[in-house]
């Protein structure tokens, strides 16, 4: 019998450095990211060539629009606040395994109940009535929330169909509550409106409050929803990493199997944390209804939720990405506006870079997501085989 | 092909070997699976490939069957070096393959099966290829019918399909990759039967396990790969299954294990015609502290549903599940975990770890909601749960970086640790372990059981479901059968393997009280 000799065990292929994991993960992410953007930028360049304007300087003034002065950064921003509200309210849902594709009509439905506790609260002391506008927001849209939540975990209804369902009824839930209970009373107005806001159920702008009344012009509606929606970031990371609940809700959404054989109910976690992404999409709505317009009219903004849905994919379901994706949608809206100013090219192309960016680093991160683990279980191997041969 | 006299040392070896492996070496990124393996195969000869999971034996036998280009080496067949791009042209040269999983179309017959891929023109003549297929058959001692359509078929008769459809092909030489993994005891004596004749009549077969009883019963030479390397060739007359073991795991491997001797106590988990929709039908069982009932059986006849039942993951239809005495009838998961019932899925990655999370993270998995390890309001303890985890992972000898990796990254065996310490961290009175060392290495398995036998002494009820048989007499101070939902027959451990093969079956046994 020719036995060899136990040998120690030859370290395969390149030996794996070892450098602390978050370092690794973090150095990984960041280059796969910066190659999503420079190659979503190169095939953008080629769309922005055939039509025939020069791509240098086309994101030159997409970049210069959107940081050359503080209004920009500021209008930059605004367009950010209400991304970050239906990005963490997609990502939320998300994590428990479920897509929410109803904050659209969520927060149409929040703004929808905002409207009467701002006209008619406005008996409440200041911060008071604007407290209860807010809170109005949020539980109208909870409510919206509930419905495909609780259909979905009692009979099994996809939250996809229905949430797309119920997008549709909230359209025409605000068409109806504007044509009848909320319908201004002002005499001899075309516009479809309700009556407008009084003050202290708006929410002002932050530039006055910080002394920059002159860099920033109120036509720029940067109110303090933005800090508050950077306040829900945190809230957000805190509820999924250190609470019970968003334990449960990870575990639920990354496998399902195994949250179920740990004893935790898988139908009563994605209820709560449904309804927290309601809560969430509550507040999509309110920089402009409360920040700018003054009143809900039938011309409010929409696709706010849709682009969450984007911002979330860009932000990879956690808060901070998420923050970071919204301002970046942000510079994109803003440079529009640039482009329209200084070029032919149709308002159009901002939606294919956006689109291309997000297909980037969605497949850049899948395929870092894949190196990583590759790189940690080889990792892992080596340090197994070599404590064999140790012991 | 020479069938060729035996002589020599009695294993069939004579003149020129059919196939000749030099020097492959096949690297995937990060591992070498094969490092310059020699090996030769000889006609008239059952070979066998022994080693741990990831030892190289499948990989090396798959670069034989052209599914990988080797990076290093070269093959000789029959004296000419041949280069196999796929499998058809390793079927070309003569070499065939069956698979763990088997690749057979069940609505077809059959012949049809056999027939597909090598129909040989445009035209099928169904009866020439039946007649031929039962020739085949009858030549070699298969009992199978050409025109049973193989959804019919039991897991023994479609191996035989499989292996049918390669001897259809001509082939010299046979691979079959870990052959006795999905068959009864009588089954996998019926293939040994089957790879005798095909040997006699001059076949090579290359018969891959990690299973070494079987290996030392089939094979006329046996080769054993560590870690991707040749560690040694040997016969079966000159080696026993201990020195196998040593050499394929690299150090001592202990198979008797001592057990425990505990006095059996009260009944800890006992269930009264449990019902559990058409999978479980009306089983009576009961387990008890300090004892581990074996329930032995052929995968898919009820015993997941069984242990689902009884950890509360899925609703019985009928009958009762005590646990100490306390129905656990209308009970979650977690207020039956909270009474002291401990699970190791049969699928680690489904029912185990949420490979997502860190190491931890996991630990603490089923018992999340303990004031230990989440405040009034619902903050985790994230201090006191890393605390739990390190212990953990020293007290198991889990092999990992650090507590915060993902468990996504451990080795199987690692995993399997892991919810070990999860789960028996808890000190519950009944542990619930199924196919607790599927996939697993020596090494590994050797920790499982002594784990469970632990268990055992620390006065645990343990159900032990279990598909590997070895396994079940190693561990079980009582033995259940399982078949079709129903227990049919229950032994001492010292039972012979063929009445639990005849029960396994479905065949009663006169059962001997226990």
């Amino acid at each position: 019998m020719a036995v060899e000799a136990p040998a120690a065990p030859a370290p395969a292929g390149t030996p794996p450095r070892s450098r602390p994991g978050w370092v690794d993960s973090l150095v990984t992410q960041g280059i796969a990211l910066i190659t999503a953007f420079v190659v979503a930028g190169v095939i953008g360049s080629v769309i922005i060539a055939a039509y025939g304007e020069n791509p240098v300087f086309v994101y030159s003034t997409m970049w210069q629009f959107s940081t050359a002065r503080a209004q920009d950064v500021a209008k930059v921003l605004e367009n950010a606040t209400p991304l970050i509200f239906s990005g963490l309210a997609v990502a939320v849902a998300f994590r428990a395994g479920m897509f929410n594709i109803g904050v659209e009509g969520q927060y149409i439905v929040g703004m929808m109940t905002a409207a009467p506790a701002a006209i008619f609260l406005d008996v409440l002391p200041g911060p008071l009535h604007l407290l209860a506008v807010v809170l109005a927001a949020v539980i109208g849209a909870m409510a919206w929330a509930a419905v495909p939540a609780i259909l979905k975990v009692k009979t099994g209804a996809h939250e996809v169909v229905t949430t797309i369902m119920m997008n549709g009824i909230a359209v025409s839930l605000v068409a109806w509550a504007l044509l009848n209970p909320l319908r201004t009373s002002e005499r001899n107005l075309v516009d479809l409106r309700s009556d407008r806001f009084p003050e202290s159920g708006l929410v002002p702008n932050i530039a006055p409050g910080l002394g920059l009344e002159e860099q920033i012009p109120p036509s720029v509606h940067l109110t303090w929803l933005f800090p508050v929606a950077l306040a829900a970031c945190l809230f957000v990371w805190y509820l999924l990493y250190r609470t019970r609940l968003g334990y449960e809700t990870r575990a639920v959404g990354s496998s399902a199997g195994s949250a179920e054989a740990g004893g935790i109910s898988i139908g009563g976690t994605q209820i709560k944390v449904f309804l927290i992404s309601g809560a969430l999409a509550g507040l999509v709505g309110l920089n402009h209804l409360l920040g700018d317009a003054g009143y809900l009219g039938v011309n409010y903004e929409t696709t706010l939720g849709f682009t969450g849905i984007a911002v979330a994919f860009l932000g990879r379901n956690h808060p901070a990405g998420i923050a970071a994706a919204a301002i970046l949608l942000g510079v994109l809206t803003r440079g529009e506006d640039g482009l329209a100013i200084h070029t032919e090219l149709p308002r159009e192309i901002v939606v294919i870079l956006e689109g291309l960016l997000i297909l980037s680093v969605v497949i850049a991160y899948q395929i870092s997501r894949r190196v990583l683990l590759r790189r940690r279980q080889r990792l892992v191997r080596a340090e197994e085989v070599g404590s064999r041969a140790a012991a | 092909m020479a069938s060729g006299s035996t002589t020599d040392d009695g294993a069939g070896r004579a003149g020129a070997p059919l196939v000749v492996m030099e020097g492959i070496t096949k690297r995937f990124p990060g591992v070498v699976a094969n490092d310059s393996v020699d090996l030769s195969l000889h006609a008239g000869e059952i070979h066998a490939l022994v080693g741990e999971n990831g030892a190289g034996k499948s990989t090396l036998m798959r670069v034989l069957y052209g599914l990988y280009p080797p990076d290093e080496g070269r093959i000789v067949v029959r004296g000419n070096e041949a280069r196999i791009a796929s499998p058809r042209a390793a079927i070309a040269l003569g070499i065939g393959m069956v698979h763990q999983h088997f690749v057979l179309v069940d609505e077809f017959t059959v012949t049809e099966n056999i027939v597909l891929g090598a129909e040989g023109g445009p035209v099928l003549d169904l009866d020439a290829a039946e007649r031929r297929v039962s020739e085949l058959a009858a030549s070699y001692g298969f009992s199978v019918h050409p025109r049973a359509r193989v959804e019919e078929l039991s897991v023994g008769e479609e191996q035989r399909v499989e292996i049918l459809k390669a001897l259809y092909r001509g082939i010299d030489l046979l691979i079959l990759d870990e052959p006795t993994a999905v068959l009864t005891p009588t089954e996998a004596s019926d293939l040994f039967d089957n790879l005798r004749k095909l040997r006699d009549d001059g076949k090579a077969v290359v018969f891959i396990s990690h299973k070494l009883d079987e290996v030392l019963e089939i094979a006329d030479r046996i080769t054993v790969l560590r870690r991707g390397k040749v560690v040694g060739e040997t016969t079966p007359r000159e080696t026993t299954k201990e020195q196998l073991a040593e050499m394929m795991v690299g150090r001592p491997v202990l198979f008797r294990l001592e057990k425990p001797d505990v006095g059996v106590g009260e009944p800890v988990l006992r269930l009264e015609g449990l019902t559990v929709g058409d999978r479980v039908k009306g089983i009576d069982l009961e387990v008890r502290a300090g004892e581990i009932v074996g329930v032995a059986g052929v995968e898919g006849n009820g015993q997941r549903e069984l242990a689902e039942a009884v950890v509360g993951l899925r609703p019985r239809t009928g009958g009762r599940i005590t646990v100490d005495g306390r129905d656990l009838a209308g009970l979650s998961v977690a207020e039956i975990r909270q009474r002291g019932v401990a699970y190791v899925p049969e699928d680690r990655h489904d029912r185990g770890l949420v490979l997502d999370m860190t190491l931890w993270e996991n630990t603490v998995l089923g018992r999340q909601g303990e004031r230990r390890f989440t405040s009034r309001i619902g903050v985790m303890l994230i201090r006191n749960i890393k605390e739990l985890a390190a212990r953990l992972i020293r007290a198991f000898d889990v092999r990992a970086r650090s507590i915060t990796v993902e468990a996504a990254t451990l080795s199987g065996g690692n995993q399997q640790k892991l919810i070990l310490a999860r789960e028996l961290a808890g000190e519950p009175r009944l542990l619930v372990a199924h196919q607790p060392t599927r996939g697993l290495d020596v090494g590994a398995i050797e920790f499982v059981w002594r784990q469970l036998l632990e268990q055992k002494g620390a006065g645990r009820a343990v159900v032990l479901i279990s598909a590997e048989l070895e396994e079940i007499y190693e561990l079980s101070d009582r033995i259940v059968v399982i078949y079709d939902g129903r227990i049919t027959g229950e032994f001492r451990p010292d039972v012979p393997p063929e009445d639990l093969g005849m029960a396994m079956t479905g065949g009663r046994v006169a059962a001997e009280a226990s």
